[in-house]
């Protein structure tokens, strides 16, 4: 039931990760480090103020369009591998900051995080809760990307040139977007805090980057249900070798390789995605048709 | 005010720390200009050879002059192995930059963790003892294993830079970096370039491990690290100019060096993210020098 809370919790993240890169087009890999900020501002909430976990959830949310919006209005400018790149440099930059701050637990991490709900029920009304989330989620972004303004979103994604022409003004339309995403990211975050207890900064890193990545990818950019398959299918398959009761030392990068090499099987053999459609033309402009011949570089 | 013999120290200390550094960051630039890639892969790259090394060195008791060679070779192969099953069933797709960023981030990430089934996470040296003897010059504490260090950093760059310019399949990756279709039909074979660089980063990126390895503790996800330095250079020297890239390593490192006068160590990494963050978004094009003007001669009347 743990690992169902985990899919839940990654479903909002991996889902609002879609918005942003599947639906608006702003390849950044910086999204865990919204994730990690709504999980810290809620974590440090809880342990120094005492404020109901509702209130620091949405705090940590709030941070988190904070600081989407401050990496948005710098580094939207650019875009491609040139906005991979910047975001992960400021992905890196504030969990150093993490990392160093005494006050957020250093690198040994973020302890004490409150419990709110206890004894036997704990993990059924944290999956009834996070399983709500992912649904409201899920929700939500379908109303959005199927109402006028997610026309707007696919008018700018695709042609954002002649989306500017009729006077739209797409650094707005990104901006509030990224917001949109990181902070529903910041929620995530908030749930992670109150059910695992514990924050650490490896918990956020690029690995992390790679993993909602890929369950967007996997699953299927730019699709409603694509994110929800791919979170499910990564975290549950590597759970199939707990039973064999390996030490820590083995058991985590066993799951590490397994992860992995079934991330690398399906980019083979499913690139567009286990919900994407086949067809070239209906793949995001970051996965489709793309020049990698080393012209004009 | 600080001593100026503290201050050369630091410089001479920062450039022998940046002696890998250097070599790290032209592998990296050299492969992004020739394919067009950010290769994310070399940091599994960077892992194969120190652990080959490490394995060769302490595991086999094989000498030096066998380990380095064979991990240089094992290093290059997987690169080129990358290049073949990877990227370029990839190309042929017609993959977007997400695709080839998620596979050469994934397939590093598979490396490294099969390292730590394989290593464990405990820091490793190449060595048993990390010292080798100094000698002070002019006040300033220069060990042999320095200068054994910045000539091999030297010398790779160097051969690097007559193979590029001399060499036929050294002028055919300048050319498929310029234009591949182009290149291609001149009889040129892109396939052929990329295996050459992966090999040719595959070189450079053992002798940075060994560099590296040598002097400091290295776990299977140093090189995750090491390969942002790498990218780093590379933006700052600009893309597609390999040893101003090396040269933005050097320079990156002495700042870190000199930093400690300023700022806690602890937060010298967080310096190299603060580049990296103004790097892409006030100098994505790298950083140009002002071109000096050549005046043509100008025709006299009559």
């Amino acid at each position: 039931m743990s690992v169902a809370v985990m899919i839940a919790i990654f479903i909002i993240l991996a889902s609002s990760y879609n918005l942003v890169i599947g639906y608006g087009g702003l390849a950044t890999v910086a999204h865990p480090i919204f994730f990690a900020l709504g999980a810290y501002t809620a974590g440090l909430l809880a342990i120094h103020t005492g404020l109901s976990a509702p209130l620091c959830i949405a705090a940590g949310a709030i941070v988190a369009i904070a600081a989407s919006i401050l990496l948005a209005a710098s580094a939207l400018r650019v875009s491609g591998d040139y906005l991979l790149i910047a975001s992960l440099g400021f992905q890196l930059g504030l969990l150093q900051m993490i990392r160093n701050f005494e006050w957020t637990g250093g690198p040994g991490g973020l302890t004490d995080i409150p419990s709110t709900i206890t004894g036997a029920a704990r993990t059924p009304a944290y999956l009834a809760i996070c399983g709500a989330v992912a649904a409201a989620t899920v929700a939500l972004i379908a109303w959005i990307v199927r109402g006028p303004y997610g026309r707007a979103i696919t008018a700018m994604r695709d042609e954002e040139l002649a989306f500017t022409a009729l006077g739209r003004n797409a650094m707005n339309l990104k901006i509030v977007l990224f917001a949109i995403g990181c902070g529903i990211a910041g929620i995530a975050g908030g749930l992670y805090a109150f059910y695992y207890q514990y924050l650490s900064p490896e918990q956020f890193d690029v690995l992390q980057s790679a993993t909602i990545l890929t369950m967007v990818v996997l699953g299927g950019m730019g699709t409603t249900w694509g994110p929800v398959v791919g979170a499910a299918l990564l975290l549950a398959i590597p759970q199939a070798i707990t039973f064999l009761d390996l030490p820590p030392a083995i058991m985590a990068p066993a799951q590490g390789i397994i992860f992995t090499g079934l991330v690398l099987v399906f980019l083979f053999l499913r690139p567009s995605g286990l919900i994407g459609t086949s067809g070239r033309g209906a793949m995001p402009a970051a996965l489709g048709v793309h020049d990698h011949s080393g012209e004009g570089t | 005010m600080t001593d100026p013999i503290v201050l050369l120290q630091i410089l001479w200390t920062g450039a022998v720390t940046a002696s890998s550094y250097v070599l790290l960051t032209v592998a990296f630039s050299l492969t992004q200009k020739v394919t067009g890639l950010w290769n994310f892969a070399q940091a599994g790259t960077m892992g194969v050879a120190f652990y080959a090394m490490y394995f060769l060195l302490n595991d086999m008791g094989q000498p030096l002059f066998i380990a380095l060679p064979a991990a240089a070779i094992l290093a290059g192969a997987s690169g080129i192995a990358t290049e073949v099953w990877g990227l370029d069933v990839l190309r042929a797709r017609s993959s977007g930059n997400l695709t080839f960023f998620i596979f050469t981030l994934i397939l590093a990430e598979l490396i490294i963790y099969i390292l730590t089934l394989l290593f464990g996470t405990e820091p490793q040296t190449l060595f048993p003892s990390i010292l080798s003897p100094v000698h002070i010059i002019g006040g300033i504490a220069i060990g042999d294993w320095d200068l054994w260090a910045v000539g091999i950093s030297v010398s790779a760059l160097v051969a690097l830079q007559l193979f590029l310019r001399v060499s036929n399949d050294g002028q055919f990756l300048i050319a498929v970096a310029d234009n591949a279709r182009l290149a291609e039909l001149y009889g040129i074979s892109a396939r052929r370039a990329y295996c050459v660089t992966a090999a040719i980063a595959g070189v450079l990126i053992t002798l940075a491990m060994y560099l590296f390895g040598a002097r400091s503790g290295i776990t299977p996800n140093s090189p995750m690290e090491l390969i942002l330095t790498a990218v780093i250079g590379t933006l700052l020297g600009g893309m597609g100019r390999v040893f101003m890239g090396g040269l933005a390593s050097l320079i990156l490192a002495l700042i870190q060096s000199y930093s400690v006068l300023v700022i806690g160590s602890r937060w010298q990494n967080l310096l190299i993210y603060g580049f990296l963050f103004i790097a892409i978004v006030v100098f994505p094009r790298g950083i140009h020098l002002p071109r000096r003007r050549v005046r043509l001669p100008v025709a006299q009347p009559g």
